[in-house]
Protein backbone atom coordinates (compact mmCIF):
# COMPACT_ATOMS: atom_id res chain seq x y z
CA UNK A 1 0.00 0.00 0.00
CA UNK A 2 1.10 3.66 -0.57
CA UNK A 3 3.43 5.06 1.94
CA UNK A 4 2.31 8.60 2.30
CA UNK A 5 -1.62 7.35 3.13
CA UNK A 6 -2.72 5.32 5.58
CA UNK A 7 -5.35 3.14 4.29
CA UNK A 8 -8.78 2.58 6.17
CA UNK A 9 -9.61 -1.03 7.51
CA UNK A 10 -11.78 -1.93 4.46
CA UNK A 11 -9.29 -0.63 1.97
CA UNK A 12 -7.21 -3.14 3.53
CA UNK A 13 -9.59 -6.15 3.55
CA UNK A 14 -10.12 -5.08 -0.36
CA UNK A 15 -6.36 -5.10 -1.03
CA UNK A 16 -5.61 -8.57 0.55
CA UNK A 17 -8.62 -10.24 -1.18
CA UNK A 18 -7.53 -8.45 -4.57
CA UNK A 19 -4.12 -9.70 -4.05
CA UNK A 20 -5.44 -13.52 -3.95
CA UNK A 21 -7.81 -12.53 -6.72
CA UNK A 22 -5.33 -11.47 -9.08
CA UNK A 23 -2.46 -13.75 -7.83
CA UNK A 24 -2.27 -15.53 -10.62
CA UNK A 25 -1.99 -12.34 -12.83
CA UNK A 26 0.46 -11.34 -10.58
CA UNK A 27 2.88 -14.55 -10.09
CA UNK A 28 2.70 -14.34 -13.74
CA UNK A 29 3.36 -11.38 -14.16
CA UNK A 30 6.43 -11.36 -11.80
CA UNK A 31 7.59 -14.70 -13.62
CA UNK A 32 7.76 -12.90 -17.02
CA UNK A 33 9.92 -9.95 -15.51
CA UNK A 34 12.40 -12.90 -13.66
CA UNK A 35 12.59 -14.23 -17.45
CA UNK A 36 13.61 -11.00 -19.04
CA UNK A 37 15.50 -9.99 -16.51
CA UNK A 38 17.77 -13.34 -17.07
CA UNK A 39 17.89 -13.15 -20.76
CA UNK A 40 19.03 -9.12 -20.23
CA UNK A 41 21.43 -10.31 -17.77
CA UNK A 42 22.84 -12.55 -19.83
CA UNK A 43 22.28 -10.16 -23.41
CA UNK A 44 26.04 -9.82 -24.30
CA UNK A 45 26.88 -13.65 -23.58
CA UNK A 46 23.89 -14.50 -25.71
CA UNK A 47 24.89 -12.12 -28.66
CA UNK A 48 28.28 -13.53 -28.90
CA UNK A 49 26.79 -16.80 -28.68
CA UNK A 50 24.69 -15.93 -32.11
CA UNK A 51 27.14 -14.52 -33.61
CA UNK A 52 29.78 -17.73 -32.88
CA UNK A 53 26.73 -19.99 -34.06
CA UNK A 54 26.06 -17.67 -36.87
CA UNK A 55 29.96 -18.40 -37.96
CA UNK A 56 30.31 -21.74 -36.95
CA UNK A 57 27.27 -24.44 -37.31
CA UNK A 58 24.72 -24.17 -39.78
CA UNK A 59 21.55 -24.78 -37.44
CA UNK A 60 18.18 -26.10 -38.10
CA UNK A 61 16.12 -23.88 -41.01
CA UNK A 62 13.13 -21.91 -40.20
CA UNK A 63 10.85 -20.69 -42.44
CA UNK A 64 9.03 -17.75 -41.15
CA UNK A 65 5.70 -16.85 -42.43
CA UNK A 66 6.63 -13.93 -44.88
CA UNK A 67 8.50 -16.98 -46.64
CA UNK A 68 12.16 -15.96 -45.53
CA UNK A 69 14.49 -18.93 -44.23
CA UNK A 70 16.38 -18.15 -41.31
CA UNK A 71 19.28 -20.68 -39.48
CA UNK A 72 18.52 -21.38 -35.58
CA UNK A 73 21.26 -19.99 -33.09
CA UNK A 74 20.28 -19.53 -29.65
CA UNK A 75 16.66 -20.06 -27.84
CA UNK A 76 15.93 -16.79 -25.78
CA UNK A 77 12.17 -18.68 -24.73
CA UNK A 78 10.52 -21.81 -25.47
CA UNK A 79 8.97 -19.18 -28.21
CA UNK A 80 11.50 -16.88 -29.68
CA UNK A 81 14.90 -17.65 -30.63
CA UNK A 82 17.69 -15.75 -32.05
CA UNK A 83 18.58 -16.58 -35.60
CA UNK A 84 20.46 -15.42 -38.53
CA UNK A 85 20.74 -15.52 -42.42
CA UNK A 86 23.24 -14.15 -44.62
CA UNK A 87 22.21 -11.67 -46.62
CA UNK A 88 23.93 -9.59 -49.31
CA UNK A 89 25.32 -6.71 -46.69
CA UNK A 90 26.71 -9.98 -44.47
CA UNK A 91 24.71 -11.16 -41.59
CA UNK A 92 21.77 -10.91 -40.52
CA UNK A 93 20.03 -11.73 -37.24
CA UNK A 94 16.74 -11.63 -36.29
CA UNK A 95 14.41 -12.45 -32.90
CA UNK A 96 12.09 -15.09 -34.42
CA UNK A 97 8.68 -16.08 -32.91
CA UNK A 98 7.20 -19.39 -33.22
CA UNK A 99 3.46 -19.28 -31.54
CA UNK A 100 1.72 -22.78 -31.52
CA UNK A 101 -1.62 -21.19 -32.16
CA UNK A 102 -4.77 -23.79 -31.78
CA UNK A 103 -5.33 -23.44 -36.01
CA UNK A 104 -1.26 -24.00 -36.38
CA UNK A 105 2.14 -22.53 -35.96
CA UNK A 106 2.55 -18.74 -36.29
CA UNK A 107 6.35 -18.26 -37.44
CA UNK A 108 7.41 -14.35 -37.15
CA UNK A 109 10.35 -12.04 -37.05
CA UNK A 110 10.16 -9.28 -34.54
CA UNK A 111 12.72 -7.56 -35.35
CA UNK A 112 16.14 -7.74 -37.01
CA UNK A 113 19.48 -6.18 -37.73
CA UNK A 114 23.28 -6.94 -38.46
CA UNK A 115 24.16 -6.46 -35.31
CA UNK A 116 23.22 -9.15 -33.14
CA UNK A 117 23.62 -7.14 -29.46
CA UNK A 118 21.06 -4.07 -30.80
CA UNK A 119 18.91 -6.83 -31.98
CA UNK A 120 18.70 -8.30 -29.03
CA UNK A 121 18.00 -4.81 -26.85
CA UNK A 122 15.67 -4.00 -29.29
CA UNK A 123 13.87 -7.35 -28.30
CA UNK A 124 13.82 -6.41 -24.77
CA UNK A 125 12.94 -2.72 -24.82
CA UNK A 126 9.64 -4.14 -26.68
CA UNK A 127 9.45 -6.88 -24.04
CA UNK A 128 9.00 -3.71 -21.89
CA UNK A 129 6.47 -1.99 -23.29
CA UNK A 130 4.51 -5.70 -23.47
CA UNK A 131 5.11 -5.77 -19.59
CA UNK A 132 3.45 -2.17 -19.29
CA UNK A 133 0.88 -2.85 -21.63
CA UNK A 134 0.31 -5.86 -19.39
CA UNK A 135 0.62 -3.74 -16.20
CA UNK A 136 -2.27 -1.08 -17.64
CA UNK A 137 -4.54 -4.15 -18.17
CA UNK A 138 -3.95 -5.43 -14.86
CA UNK A 139 -5.16 -2.37 -13.19
CA UNK A 140 -8.00 -2.00 -15.78
CA UNK A 141 -9.34 -4.99 -14.35
CA UNK A 142 -8.47 -4.90 -10.50
CA UNK A 143 -10.51 -1.28 -10.78
CA UNK A 144 -13.26 -3.03 -12.49
CA UNK A 145 -13.52 -5.90 -10.15
CA UNK A 146 -13.07 -3.45 -6.96
CA UNK A 147 -16.16 -1.17 -8.60
CA UNK A 148 -18.15 -4.10 -8.22
CA UNK A 149 -17.02 -5.46 -5.26
CA UNK A 150 -17.26 -2.35 -3.26
CA UNK A 151 -18.96 0.06 -4.88
CA UNK A 152 -19.02 4.10 -4.22
CA UNK A 153 -16.14 3.00 -1.97
CA UNK A 154 -12.67 5.02 -2.73
CA UNK A 155 -10.42 2.32 -3.76
CA UNK A 156 -7.95 4.34 -5.49
CA UNK A 157 -5.16 3.15 -3.17
CA UNK A 158 -5.44 -0.41 -3.78
CA UNK A 159 -5.42 0.28 -7.57
CA UNK A 160 -2.10 1.63 -7.02
CA UNK A 161 -0.77 -0.67 -4.83
CA UNK A 162 -0.69 -3.16 -7.65
CA UNK A 163 0.70 -0.62 -9.90
CA UNK A 164 3.56 0.34 -8.08
CA UNK A 165 4.49 -3.67 -7.18
CA UNK A 166 3.78 -4.48 -10.95
CA UNK A 167 6.26 -1.11 -12.13
CA UNK A 168 8.69 -1.59 -9.56
CA UNK A 169 9.32 -5.57 -11.35
CA UNK A 170 9.85 -3.82 -14.48
CA UNK A 171 12.38 -1.05 -13.42
CA UNK A 172 14.86 -4.03 -11.67
CA UNK A 173 14.76 -5.33 -14.69
CA UNK A 174 16.07 -2.59 -16.80
CA UNK A 175 18.35 -1.60 -13.31
CA UNK A 176 19.79 -5.44 -13.39
CA UNK A 177 20.62 -4.54 -17.06
CA UNK A 178 22.69 -1.15 -16.45
CA UNK A 179 24.06 -2.90 -14.04
CA UNK A 180 25.58 -6.29 -15.15
CA UNK A 181 26.25 -5.36 -18.92
CA UNK A 182 27.70 -1.57 -18.28
CA UNK A 183 31.15 -1.58 -20.23
CA UNK A 184 30.52 -4.85 -22.02
CA UNK A 185 30.62 -4.75 -25.95
CA UNK A 186 31.39 -7.19 -28.20
CA UNK B 1 -65.55 -25.51 -18.19
CA UNK B 2 -63.08 -24.10 -20.51
CA UNK B 3 -59.85 -25.06 -20.01
CA UNK B 4 -56.89 -22.17 -20.50
CA UNK B 5 -54.40 -23.54 -22.44
CA UNK B 6 -51.35 -23.94 -20.60
CA UNK B 7 -48.55 -21.30 -22.04
CA UNK B 8 -45.68 -22.81 -23.98
CA UNK B 9 -42.35 -22.80 -22.75
CA UNK B 10 -40.29 -20.02 -24.70
CA UNK B 11 -37.82 -21.74 -26.88
CA UNK B 12 -34.38 -21.51 -25.84
CA UNK B 13 -32.87 -18.29 -27.37
CA UNK B 14 -29.76 -19.40 -29.70
CA UNK B 15 -26.46 -18.40 -27.61
CA UNK B 16 -25.12 -14.60 -28.62
CA UNK B 17 -21.96 -14.88 -29.81
CA UNK B 18 -20.10 -12.30 -27.56
CA UNK B 19 -18.33 -8.77 -29.63
CA UNK B 20 -14.92 -9.06 -27.57
CA UNK B 21 -13.21 -11.31 -25.03
CA UNK B 22 -10.85 -10.38 -22.34
CA UNK B 23 -7.12 -10.97 -23.13
CA UNK B 24 -7.43 -13.80 -20.50
CA UNK B 25 -10.32 -15.03 -22.78
CA UNK B 26 -9.20 -14.52 -26.02
CA UNK B 27 -5.83 -16.33 -24.99
CA UNK B 28 -8.27 -19.41 -24.32
CA UNK B 29 -9.44 -19.42 -27.66
CA UNK B 30 -6.29 -18.96 -29.18
CA UNK B 31 -3.99 -21.48 -27.13
CA UNK B 32 -1.39 -19.50 -26.13
CA UNK B 33 -0.69 -18.06 -22.92
CA UNK B 34 -1.84 -14.16 -22.43
CA UNK B 35 1.46 -12.84 -22.41
CA UNK B 36 1.51 -14.01 -25.90
CA UNK B 37 -1.91 -11.99 -26.35
CA UNK B 38 -0.40 -9.21 -24.55
CA UNK B 39 2.61 -9.37 -27.13
CA UNK B 40 0.65 -9.53 -30.57
CA UNK B 41 -1.49 -6.35 -29.31
CA UNK B 42 1.41 -4.49 -28.97
CA UNK B 43 2.96 -5.94 -32.31
CA UNK B 44 -0.30 -4.68 -33.70
CA UNK B 45 -1.12 -8.13 -34.98
CA UNK B 46 -4.60 -8.10 -32.73
CA UNK B 47 -6.41 -4.83 -33.13
CA UNK B 48 -8.05 -3.86 -29.72
CA UNK B 49 -10.71 -1.77 -27.79
CA UNK B 50 -11.33 -0.74 -24.36
CA UNK B 51 -14.23 -1.57 -21.62
CA UNK B 52 -15.01 0.98 -19.44
CA UNK B 53 -12.49 1.16 -17.03
CA UNK B 54 -9.62 0.53 -19.62
CA UNK B 55 -9.72 -3.12 -19.49
CA UNK B 56 -8.51 -4.58 -23.01
CA UNK B 57 -11.05 -6.31 -24.99
CA UNK B 58 -10.00 -8.32 -28.15
CA UNK B 59 -13.25 -7.98 -30.99
CA UNK B 60 -14.05 -11.91 -32.06
CA UNK B 61 -13.52 -10.84 -35.40
CA UNK B 62 -10.29 -9.86 -34.73
CA UNK B 63 -9.58 -13.59 -33.35
CA UNK B 64 -11.22 -14.64 -36.48
CA UNK B 65 -8.84 -13.26 -38.63
CA UNK B 66 -5.85 -14.06 -36.73
CA UNK B 67 -7.01 -17.80 -36.59
CA UNK B 68 -7.72 -17.58 -40.68
CA UNK B 69 -4.51 -15.72 -41.45
CA UNK B 70 -2.69 -18.77 -39.82
CA UNK B 71 -4.44 -21.57 -41.53
CA UNK B 72 -3.94 -20.19 -45.43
Amino acid sequence: MNHYERPTPLQEQANGEALRHFAEHLNQFKANCDTLRGIEGNLSTTANDALKSALLSPGRVIQTDDGTQWQHDVDLSNITSICHRRAAAGLEFAVVECLPLKSGEMREVLNSGHNAREVLQTFMHDQRQVLNLWKEDVKAQVKEHLAEKYPRQDMGIVVESFEIKMARAISETRAHTQSHSRGVRI
Amino acid sequence: METIPKNEEPAAAPPVERLAYSVQEAADMLGVHYFSVYRLIQRGKLKTCHALRGKILVPRTELLKLLQTDLR
